[in-house]
């Protein structure tokens, strides 16, 4: 909503014809000439020699899962074994013209790619750098094996036999492959030679890799970044999310300059007509070619166009045309490589979605016999040549099957070593040394000033709270965490819906858009999972992102990027990427079922996320520090019936300066010695009311503890004030069913057993829809409900009626209505 | 509705106690925790306190009176209120067969959450984890406890309402409690005698006070003080006469070199701390000594009961313990079973329980053989009375240098005094004197003793 830019009423109804302009299919024309000019005989072989070995290498992956073994040494491997079988001169063509500071993100199907995009930069690369590489990787634990289980010829071979041995250890699931093991066939990568993540999860990389384009523009790092994904996955809506965020108009309208335009980032379709059993064109999909969907995104098609996948000059000729393009800031670009798989989605395909007919066509442009056959036409490449070039290969990768099947050289990490994966834990305020880009300095923001002048803490010397206008509320302590970071970390952007002019939706940001650039702050399309998945790339390729989804219910709406993809890459990585990223959601009321859900369950469900929930203008902005210098992916709850409080706890008030709040650490509000009451988010206050009820009307003392973080979690202050008590109750606006309390509950009664008076009973909202407000006090857990729950269930009390049935016949009867 | 007060069960063999006297009275005001009657067992003086408040309504029997357990002997309540549907032989469900299959539940309405008998199902517990283990520490038995908690559950609040008058002690003493399974101090060096974790950790018997000897001068007689023969005093009393009048009790003097057994004892006391020998007594290493020696001589571990003669295998050895309330003789069972640190342990336990009258009545019955330790009074010898039907009964005394002869010079030698009452119906003269010499060389020799 940029005011500098207005909307006209007479352009936008004025009678015209949209033009779509033409898109260029298959247009390659093959010229031996220029091409030996242009690649030299040394290229043209070069590429011929990448197709050989990955082919090879696929077919040894293909022997092993149908036979148990290659050139008779059996190995049986467990995993998944998705084969790019021909499908090769597509992968070397878009190589050749990559350098290591282009990136690749791939698919469950990249072994060839990485293979392709590592060579590529091998041969790129001096000898000085490679060995660097290859000695600061894992401190040579792969090196070491390939330096002793190889005859290595130069420093090139060397790095050659070095990528062949950690992709395939990699597959085999060794602690010496790429990712220790832990990301396997589906998931490995290289990132020294721009071969960056392959997801598992059809299209995932198509967010994934815009975020990581994102990160290259606004970091003006060098170099371009391609989402490779199937034609199947342009049924995916993350896919079309990405395309809409990566082509935004704000590039070139909004964003300064200087930059360089619209993020280097292009959306390949490797097409090889079939998603597993579905035949997309013509079954499955209605485009007819895939490259048409460039041409509804944004006027310039996307550049879009279909390259004859199965020429490799043709793809390195495309790739080179887009990467000049890409640097130019003209991007993004789509593109349609065709190809075909030879063979089967898996080693369990039984083909019976495609004729032998059409597989034997197919076998007829196999891109490795026709690129073989056309250089040896034009005296390129001799039959000698071609035989010793596929016996050394032969060579290569039996020796580098043997190596990584052998546990002694190539063993499996242990449990723990996964564990110290799980979380990086890091602490680092930047992550890159640069001068922040700001618009002006910080004590002159408007916003700064205007807290500046507001009360602290809640009350004044007699108790009375101050008015809200006067009072510092959570919304200014995230507030001062956010900015304290914006102007700590150049790396560090924010967006989300409405993050700048507005504020965001609760006004949170309210001061930032004029204390940051375009570029670091920014409203996104409407595309939860592309937000979502954008700032997963952004901080894995090396920055730090604060994404915003504005209900915490939209988080269905990205649903992979927060489950999938946010939680799993530090670890599948092998501890080789961090995620420092921080997604805000904030839990709504009053705008009824989809818009007034506490999902703190399922994200705490999910390992690899840290998850917390502040409560208090203090926490707010202690707990946000704490999340927004760390390196894990945190999924930070905010309530909005709380941004507008005060603090009420911390009688100094919110500090002015830095600081953090302990992590995993609950908070004791109110101490007591009979009962204590645990909550989770804005339930603390009603449960505050419970407490006051059960001291004044009962003479039972509760202890009131806010959880604030669900993981971490140290359990130890509940347990001791259960051992204490000997009674819990727990609390929140969650939906009762699977409400995360329940696993508190059951880690209580687990640890505190002996000590318990009566079972941990948990309180939550019904398992309904949330009603409109006009009835949200029949769902929401209300103080007279907790109190019920305690003289129900924990400690009867004198001469008291229950207002609600908290009985456990109730209880019985919800479940089995299902309700 | 008046509030009733029940014949305490103490011990798993009593059947019925005697009150012994009333000390709230009809009219008298009563606070919870005052002490209402004492009443007595055959070993023992219990005192019973008010979990109430309110006035003494009604006590239904007269001082003297031997009231089967459970029985309903006292009301407490508002004065003026009708008292007239309770009555002394009142059934209060103590079948102790019926005991296991349900709890009798007087119950404290609750409103709207009406208070449901505890019923004892397969598999449940009667209360929840924290009031067991409260109840545990208290030595409370639970299925006598009404529960008041959701389903008439025993909850915390049920115990502490019923043993709030218990001593007081820290959760650090009570973790130390459940960590070293030692016994619960008697007493407590805290604040209000709250039991604190060092006297958990330092848990050990209560020295028993030096008797006061009265000292009668002046005029003749002089003040009396009259003191009605009852309680321990009265049992005592019957219990000597019996043994004097029914039995052939006549007594051994001997004498044994003490050479070894003050030299082990002056080794415990300066041992490691951490090894826990400090506290071991002279009475101790006896007691270990008697433990050992006896089997080897059944006819001195035995009871005459007139026309049989019942031999026990294992040692049940009595010690004489002198308390406030007069002679109480706990029973460490199976004596022979013990290492010296655990039998000094158990011998602990049981003396400081008698001397601060909490022993369970089942601790101070089922003795073969007894052991009384005049030695601290300065006694050369004496002749202990048989506690019957006991057939032996070892007086320990003082040790006193004794001149003996060695090779040709005299030299002056510790020797300590044993007294040895036997039951010539039961025992001849010379096993009885077998035993003694058994034993005085087991005493010489303790050091080896402790080898074996």
């Amino acid at each position: 909503m940029p005011r500098s830019q207005a909307v006209d009423p007479i352009a936008i109804r004025k009678s015209e014809v949209l033009k779509i302009k033409d898109i260029p299919v298959n247009q390659y024309k093959p010229d031996i000439k220029k091409e030996l000019k242009k690649y030299g005989e040394k290229g043209l072989k070069n590429i011929y020699y990448d197709m050989l070995m990955i082919r090879e290498f696929e077919m040894m992956l293909n022997s092993i899962k149908t036979e148990g073994s290659y050139q008779g040494i059996t190995y049986n491997h467990r995993g998944p074994a998705h084969l790019s079988a021909g499908q090769e001169s597509a992968a070397v063509g878009q190589s050749y013209n990559l350098t290591a500071d282009d990136f690749i993100f791939g698919s469950h199907r990249s072994h060839g790619e990485i293979l392709s995009k590592s060579f590529s930069a091998i041969r790129q690369m001096g000898e000085k750098d490679l060995t660097g590489i290859m000695e600061n990787f894992f401190g040579g634990d792969c090196l070491k094996v390939v330096e002793k289980g190889f005859k290595n010829g130069d420093t090139s071979d060397l790095a050659e036999n070095f990528i062949l041995y950690g992709a395939l250890a990699e597959i085999f699931a060794r602690s010496t492959g790429f990712n220790k093991g832990l990301g396997g066939s589906m998931h490995t990568f290289f990132s020294p030679f721009g071969s960056m993540p392959n997801n598992a999860i059809v299209g995932g990389s198509a967010d994934v890799s815009m975020g990581s384009a994102l990160y290259k523009r606004v970091n003006r790092k060098k170099g371009i970044v391609i989402g490779n994904i199937g034609d199947a996955s342009l049924g995916c809506g993350p896919v079309w999310e990405a395309l809409s965020m990566g082509s935004m108009d704000q590039y070139n309208t909004l964003w300064d300059k200087d930059l360089g335009g619209a993020p280097p980032w292009m959306l390949n379709i490797f097409n090889n007509f079939y998603g597993m059993g579905g035949q997309t064109s013509g079954e499955t999909m209605g485009y007819g070619m895939a490259a048409r969907v460039g041409a509804g995104v944004n006027p310039d098609n996307m550049h879009t166009e279909r390259v004859d996948g199965f020429n490799p000059l043709a793809v390195a000729d495309a790739m080179e045309r887009k990467k000049e393009l890409l640097l130019a800031g003209k991007g993004p670009v789509f593109m349609e490589t065709i190809t075909y798989r030879l063979s089967g989605h898996s080693p369990s395909d039984a083909a019976s979605y495609r004729t032998k007919e059409e597989m034997d066509a197919f076998k007829e442009h196999d891109s490795l016999l026709s690129y073989g056959a056309y250089l040896l036409e034009n005296g390129v490449i001799t039959e000698s040549e071609q035989g010793d070039m596929k016996a050394k290969i032969v060579d290569k990768i039996t020796n580098t099957m043997s190596l990584a099947i052998n546990d002694e050289v190539s063993p499996h990490v242990n449990g723990a070593f996964i564990e110290s994966v799980m979380f990086s834990n890091g602490n680092e305020p930047k992550l890159d040394d640069r001068e922040p880009e700001v618009l002006l300095p910080k004590e002159e923001n408007p916003m700064v000033k205007t807290n500046a002048k507001k009360n602290r803490f809640a009350y004044d010397e007699k108790g009375k709270p101050y008015s809200a206008a006067r009072t510092f509320t959570l919304r200014d302590g995230l507030f001062e965490a956010m900015i304290h970071r914006f102007y700590e970390d150049p790396t560090m952007i924010a967006y989300g819906e409405e993050n700048r002019d507005w504020g965001g939706a609760f006004a949170v940001y309210r001061g930032l858009t004029e204390a940051l650039p375009y570029h670091r702050l920014f409203n996104s399309s409407i595309s939860e999972a592309a937000i979502v998945g954008s700032a997963v790339g952004y901080a894995m390729s090396g920055g730090r992102a604060v994404a915003e989804l504005m209900y915490c219910d939209f988080m269905g709406r990205a649903g992979d990027e927060i489950f999938n993809q946010m939680p799993k890459w530090q670890s599948m990585s092998g501890g080789v990427l961090k995620m420092p990223l921080v997604l805000r959601v904030s839990v709504g009321n009053k705008y009824g079922a989809q818009h007034s859900q506490d999902w703190t369950a399922l994200a705490a469900h999910i390992p690899g996320l840290k998850v917390m929930f502040p409560t208090t203008p203090y926490d707010a902005k202690g707990m946000l520090n704490l999340a927004l210098r760390g390196t894990d992916p945190v999924i930070f709850f905010e309530s909005q019936k709380l941004y507008g409080i005060g603090e009420m706890f911390e009688t100094d008030g919110v500090p002015e300066g830095y600081y953090e709040v302990e992590e995993g650490e609950p908070a004791i509000r109110r101490e007591g010695k009979d009962l204590t009451i645990l909550t989770i988010g804005s339930t603390l206050y009603t449960a505050l009311d419970a407490a006051e009820k059960l001291n004044s009307e009962h003479g039972v003392e509760a202890e009131v503890i806010d959880m604030r973080f669900m993981n971490p979690l140290n359990y130890e202050k509940i347990i001791a004030s259960v051992k204490k008590t000997g009674k819990i109750l727990l609390a929140s606006d969650a939906s009762e069913r699977g409400s995360f309390l329940h696993t508190t509950a059951s880690h209580i009664s687990r640890q505190a057993f002996d000590y318990l008076d009566a079972p941990p009973v948990v309180v939550g909202a019904m398992n309904w829809i949330t009603p409109p407000a006009e009835m949200e006090e029949f769902f929401f857990p209300s103080a007279d409900w907790m109190v019920d729950a305690v003289h129900e269930q924990i400690l009867p009390l004198k001469g008291y009626s229950s207002k609600s049935n908290q009985t456990n016949g109730e209880l019985m009867r919800r479940n089995r209505e299902g309700v | 509705m008046a509030d009733k007060v029940l014949m305490p069960k103490q011990g798993n063999s009593v059947e019925s106690c005697i009150i012994v006297s009333w000390l709230k009275k009809e009219g008298d005001a009563v606070s919870a925790g005052d002490i209402i009657c004492e009443v007595e067992t055959d070993k023992a003086t219990i005192e019973v306190e008010s979990s109430f408040e309110g006035t003494m309504l009604k006590t239904f029997y007269e001082e003297e009176a031997d009231v089967p357990v459970h029985n309903l002997i006292a009301l407490i309540g508002e004065p003026g209120e009708d008292i007239s549907m309770y009555s002394a032989d009142e059934d209060n469900g103590d079948d102790p067969v019926q005991e296991e299959k349900k709890i009798s539940v007087e119950a404290e309405v609750i409103e709207s959450a009406p208070v449901v008998a505890a019923v004892e199902e397969e598999g449940k517990r009667l209360g929840s984890p924290r009031a067991m283990n409260l109840a545990t520490f208290k030595g409370l038995d639970i299925r006598t406890v009404q529960g008041t908690g959701p389903e008439g559950r025993i909850i915390e609040r049920d115990i502490l309402a019923l043993t709030k008058d218990y001593p007081s002690i820290s959760p650090a003493a009570i973790e130390e409690l459940l960590k070293s399974g030692r016994p619960m101090p008697v007493k407590g060096s805290g604040i209000g005698g709250r039991i604190l974790l060092d006297d958990v950790q330092n848990s050990s018997v209560v020295e028993s006070s030096s008797m006061a000897i009265p000292v009668v001068k002046g005029d003749f007689p002089g003040p009396v003080n009259e003191v009605k023969v009852r309680g321990i005093r009265k049992i005592t009393a019957q219990h000597m006469f019996d043994s004097l009048s029914m039995t052939a009790q006549l007594t051994l003097n001997s004498s044994v070199d003490a050479t070894a057994l003050l030299a082990l004892r002056k080794k415990f006391k300066n041992s490691e701390e951490s090894l826990g020998l400090q506290k071991i007594t002279i009475n101790d290493l006896i007691l270990y000594a008697v433990a050992k020696t006896l089997p080897q001589f059944p006819e001195m571990n035995e009871h005459f009961l007139g026309d049989k003669i019942v031999q026990f295998e294992k040692v049940h050895l009595g010690c004489a313990v002198n308390t406030e309330r007069g002679l109480l003789v706990p029973v460490i069972k199976d004596a022979g079973s013990y290492s010296l640190r655990e039998l000094s342990g158990k011998g602990k336990e049981l003396f400081s329980a008698a001397a601060e009258g909490k022993s369970n009545p089942d601790d101070l019955a089922g003795g073969t053989f007894t052991i009384t330790n005049l030695g601290s009074m300065g006694i050369e010898s004496f002749t202990p009375v048989l506690n019957k039907p006991e057939v032996g009964i070892l007086g320990v005394c003082s040790v006193s240098l004794k001149p003996v002869q060695v090779d040709e010079e005299v030299r002056f030698i510790p020797h300590m005094g044993l007294s040895l009452t036997f039951d010539h119906q039961a025992v001849d003269g010379a096993p009885a004197a077998a035993f003694l010499k058994a034993l005085v060389s087991a005493i010489k020799n303790i050091d080896l003793l402790m080898a074996m």
